[in-house]
């Protein structure tokens, strides 16, 4: 699919760009990290202008994300019904708020897999969609920048980098993953050990 | 009170562990690779807007003509006349398209033929290493 897309960005240039970053922002599986370093490679042979190409490629991912935000937003009342009574997920939606901003930046260009579950979350979380929209950008100018950067600086060879990054990017994932499995690991333990010393202590 | 680990909880960390290390382990692996051959190659020098690219290793299946041409500065018609294919209604199509339209017997034969092509056809790049010292010609009588 990426290597017909690729053909297609070559023929149609930076509003199929565009069109491709939002249907990426939408959860659609297009492989657009690597299509934003085929871009940034594509304006150093001269095939696309890189400033109309950054500027569509960022509206499209922003507008993208909005939508998802919107989706996470209008199925707040259905997931409040189905889980909001549960303590789990009340403090699964605490912790997200208190590191929302984060959480929204690094989606954007570091654990990009996340990217869309992350704009679910926060749409239906208690965040600001201005909020949102504001960590959403930066993060999205950080990505098409520093991706569309090394595609550029690397030229024909982009496909090397792609081949790094997209690999680095499962492997942030990975650690990701392993780093929430222990800390809820330990945060139970914890918790466990706190109720026992509690018991441990005598009525007066 | 009961305070043994819930055993739905337990499995759920367990389950959060064991993924997160075969993610780390398989993408670990395919990342030192690509970081290999990734670290072997050197960007081209910045803003080089004249540089031709030579190397024909670097033709994909998924690239047009015209792109081709653009990246190897060799003439499009050139290209077209190689595959003996017309222009017109063509420009837009990826070589793997090409090979499925006009040469259905065998695969890879207008990547095989485009590459050859672009090698015969390459404006010569001469690059002069300035470090090098430059030795005067000397004649002999």
């Amino acid at each position: 699919m990426s290597d017909f897309l690729l053909t297609q960005i070559i023929n149609y240039g930076a509003p199929l760009f565009a069109f491709l970053l939002f249907l990426g922002a939408l959860g659609i599986p297009i492989g657009a990290s690597v299509l934003v370093i085929a871009a940034g490679a594509f304006s150093q042979q001269g095939i696309l202008d890189w400033p109309l190409t950054a500027i569509l490629g960022l509206i499209g991912a922003v507008v993208g994300d909005a939508i998802s935000f919107g989706i996470g937003f209008y199925a707040k009342d259905w997931v409040d019904h189905r889980f909001g009574r549960s303590p789990t997920w009340r403090n699964a939606q605490k912790s997200f708020d208190s590191r929302a901003g984060l959480a929204i930046y690094l989606t954007r260009f570091l654990i990009t897999a996340l990217a869309v579950p992350t704009n679910l979350i926060a749409g239906g979380s208690g965040i600001k969609f201005r909020r949102f929209m504001a960590y959403d950008s930066f993060g999205e100018f950080t990505w098409i920048i520093l991706y569309g950067g090394l595609g550029y600086l690397f030229g024909s060879q982009w496909e090397l980098v792609s081949d790094f990054i997209s690999n680095f990017g499962g492997l942030i994932l990975g650690l990701v993953i392993l780093g929430v499995g222990i800390w809820l690991g330990f945060r139970r333990k914890r918790s466990l050990e706190n109720e026992n010393v509690n018991e441990k202590i005598p009525e007066t | 009170m009961d305070n043994s680990i819930d055993p739905r909880q337990r499995n759920f960390v367990i389950g959060l562990i064991i993924i997160g290390l075969m993610i780390i382990g398989f993408f670990g692996l395919r990342t030192a690779r690509a970081f290999r051959q990734f670290h072997g190659h050197r960007p081209p020098p910045p803003f080089a807007t004249e540089h031709v690219e030579t190397d024909v290793s670097l033709i994909r299946d998924w690239m047009t003509i015209p792109f081709i041409s653009r990246m190897y500065h060799v003439p499009a018609p050139v290209l077209f006349n190689a595959l003996e294919i017309p222009e017109h209604g063509n420009k837009e199509k990826s070589l793997k398209q090409l090979n499925e339209e006009y040469y259905p017997q065998g695969e890879g034969v207008v990547l095989e033929k485009i590459k050859t092509t672009v090698l015969a056809n390459q404006p010569q790049q001469i690059e002069a290493n300035p470090d090098t010292p430059i030795v005067p010609a000397t004649s002999t009588p």
